[in-house]
């Protein structure tokens, strides 16, 4: 019954005139980002970090939100059109999707992706509704040693699913710790890493570092490539999937919705490791697994709803831990410290209309982006046609006025600039950017909590697994990380046995 | 050396952790009991010196690896140019007038063919998000020199 008080309360909020305009400003803009090869979706909210300073902070978060999972709507498109995925959740999309535009059937395609984002969405929000509560309360049991496993379990799932290896994922995450402690440290005073430049004295503004990361660099990666955009030529009438296309993927919109929600739920899980996930299961299940990278609807159906479910329950333990799970999620973190709002276990009981008006956003969210996405498919489409140099010049100057209005020093520009260079020259190298940023976030609350459990035990780390939940937590963090080294020594030793 | 932007990006890493470990000790560990201001930087430095020797050897003993392939370098080198010199000159030029000389030369840089959507494009977006971010979002943007002609 609190439940439903709960929600009631929530949609007070959320449908407030002016909730109800974020929410759709956060829509369009997460659809096109989404739809725009070159500009994801952690990019699209550190850039808008600024717009929402003067904003209240449900409204701010609604459009954040709204931005996120409108982005893994209008993904879908540019997979299914182009063959280019609009951002990395919906690389899997391509496959089948671009071979049913391929065979005369874009339409369903992206109808179909459409409406599994959409019920995918709303199962996804309401099994939020449901889980969010008790985690939270559950929450409120943890010490500093359980905290620090929390922590360092979200930053292992993280490096566990960078792209890149493990190991340069796990050195980013150290470079991101060491960014984490520049300026004055909280529990002594001293000053760390500072190097006499009074601009470092609070440390690196976690906005100017991800608007180099992820903005400044994108550009620099996309303007390498020539600007070549090949539409592919269509029909896109009969958007609506046929009789016959619903016989064959309910079933893919169910799973991919349950799937989806609970690799959200998992601290550095996400959208695009539930779309990988839920296409294996469903070419697994399904009784023709050789259509699978022909054009099979399944192989839309189920991603597609996998990763707009997982979008969605990422949110969960950013609202109910505060821990962010991947780089959007983080960058949603940083608007709410912004805002002076500290995400964890007690959100829930100081904002419970901040708490509950995302949810229910999240709800008329998922409504409005069905109403965009099928009927303006045709105007998304044309969206693609602007050359990219446009949008290039745009995101910088958004940079430029994002850094400066941190402090409202031109130093912030430069130091974006710099870090814009260095994420260029990550990606470059194969080394992969969310780890750091999530572990700068997440720096300075392993510290208190490292040091604050150290204390309490007179310095004895083995607090850490005589703490049944710490020693849990601890175990899949050691679990994730050296699975794949086994493996790889397992394949190996295989290798030369064989030989 | 098998993977040469590994090795770079190993060495430059494994500095890093190396400065930070120095550092840590200048500022004084201190103990698990007693932790000090370099306890977790430390930690950190160490961390990052362990792994970028690991991603070293790696490079070295793995073999087939790629060189990493810089498409065409020229544009993004331009772009970071002219970001600099934006950089450079933002106090004293102001907001305006600076991201309008910076998108000229980005969307030149950028192959945009007419001169004439080019300096319409690039005045709109410095006017207009100037607007946009200073007066309706209260954006401080900077003024420079244009303050003394009282704007």
């Amino acid at each position: 019954m609190d439940f439903l008080v709960n929600l009631i309360q929530g949609f007070s909020v959320a449908l407030s005139p002016w909730n109800l305009v974020f929410a759709a400003v956060g829509a369009i803009i997460g659809t096109a980002i989404g739809v725009l090869p070159g500009l994801g979706p952690p990019a699209t909210v550190a850039l808008l970090l600024p717009v929402t300073y003067k904003m209240d902070p449900a409204s701010a978060i609604i459009m954040l939100a709204g931005i996120f999972y409108g982005a893994m709507y209008g993904g879908s498109t540019t997979s299914i059109l182009l063959n280019i995925p609009g951002e990395a959740a919906s690389v899997v999309t391509c496959l089948d999707g671009y071979k049913m535009a391929r065979n005369g059937r874009a339409g369903p395609a992206l109808g179909i992706s459409a409406i599994g984002s959409f019920i995918a969405g709303t199962v996804s929000v309401f099994g939020m509704s449901l889980v969010a509560p008790s985690l939270a309360s559950f929450a409120l049991k943890f010490g500093p040693p359980e905290y620090f496993s929390l922590v360092l379990l979200g930053l292992m799932m993280a490096v566990y699913l960078s792209e890149e290896s493990i190991i340069k994922g796990l050195a980013m995450a150290a470079f991101g710790l060491l960014l984490g402690t520049v300026g004055i440290d909280p529990v002594h005073g001293a000053t760390r890493f500072a190097f006499g430049i009074s601009r470092l004295l609070d440390g690196f503004d976690f906005v100017v570092v991800a608007m180099g990361l992820f903005g400044i660099s994108e550009v620099l990666i996309n303007l390498e490539a020539p600007e070549i955009r090949d539409i592919f030529k269509t029909s896109l009438k009969g958007l609506l999937p046929t009789r016959d296309d619903w016989r064959r993927c309910w079933a893919s919109v169910v799973r991919g919705s349950f799937l989806g929600f609970f690799i959200g739920v998992l601290p550095g899980g996400g959208a695009i490791i539930s779309s990988f996930i839920s296409y294996a299961v469903e070419k697994r299940v399904s009784k023709h697994p050789e259509q699978f990278g022909k054009g099979a609807i399944e192989g839309v159906a189920g991603p597609e709803s996998a990763n707009n479910a997982a979008s969605t329950s990422s949110f969960i333990p950013l609202l109910t831990l505060g821990i962010p799970g991947n780089a959007t999620i983080a960058m949603i973190f940083v608007a709410l410290m912004i805002h002076g709002i500290r995400p964890g276990p007690l959100l829930l009981q100081e904002y419970p209309n901040l708490f509950w008006g995302v949810i229910a956003s999240m709800y008329i969210g998922n409504i409005m982006l069905l109403a965009l996405n099928l009927p303006l498919i045709g105007m998304w489409v044309r969206l693609l046609k602007v050359p990219y140099h446009y949008l290039a010049v745009v995101v910088v100057i958004i940079c430029v006025i994002g850094a400066y209005s941190v402090k409202s020093a031109v130093f912030d520009v430069g130091t974006m600039v710099a870090f814009g260079v260095m994420g260029y020259l990550m990606r470059k190298g194969g080394f992969p950017p969310a780890p750091l940023i999530l572990a700068m976030i997440l720096g300075p609350i392993l510290e208190r909590s490292l040091q604050q459990s150290l204390i309490s035990s007179g310095g004895d780390p083995s607090i850490f697994i005589q703490k049944p939940i710490s020693a849990a937590l601890l175990c899949v963090a050691a679990f994730l990380i050296l699975t794949p080294i086994i493996k790889r020594l397992w394949r190996r030793k295989n290798v030369n046995e064989s030989a | 050396m098998k993977n040469r932007s590994d090795a770079v990006g190993s060495l430059f890493l494994f500095l890093l952790g190396l400065g930070a470990i120095i550092g840590a000790i200048r500022l004084k560990v201190g103990s698990p009991t007693e932790p000090q201001p370099g306890f977790f930087p430390f930690l950190g430095g160490l961390s990052l010196v362990i792994f970028s020797t690991v991603i070293f050897i790696k490079g070295w003993v793995e073999q087939g690896q790629e060189k990493v392939a810089f498409g065409e370098i020229g544009r993004p080198a331009l772009l970071l140019v002219v970001m600099i010199a934006l950089v450079a000159v933002l106090d004293s030029v102001g907001y305006v007038i600076g991201t309008f000389i910076a998108s000229v030369l980005i969307l030149r840089i950028l192959n945009a063919k007419s001169w004439r959507t080019l300096l319409l494009t690039s005045f709109c977006l410095s006017i207009g998000t100037y607007i946009l971010f200073d007066k309706l979002l209260g954006i401080d943007l900077p003024v420079g020199f244009l303050v003394r002609l009282g704007l």
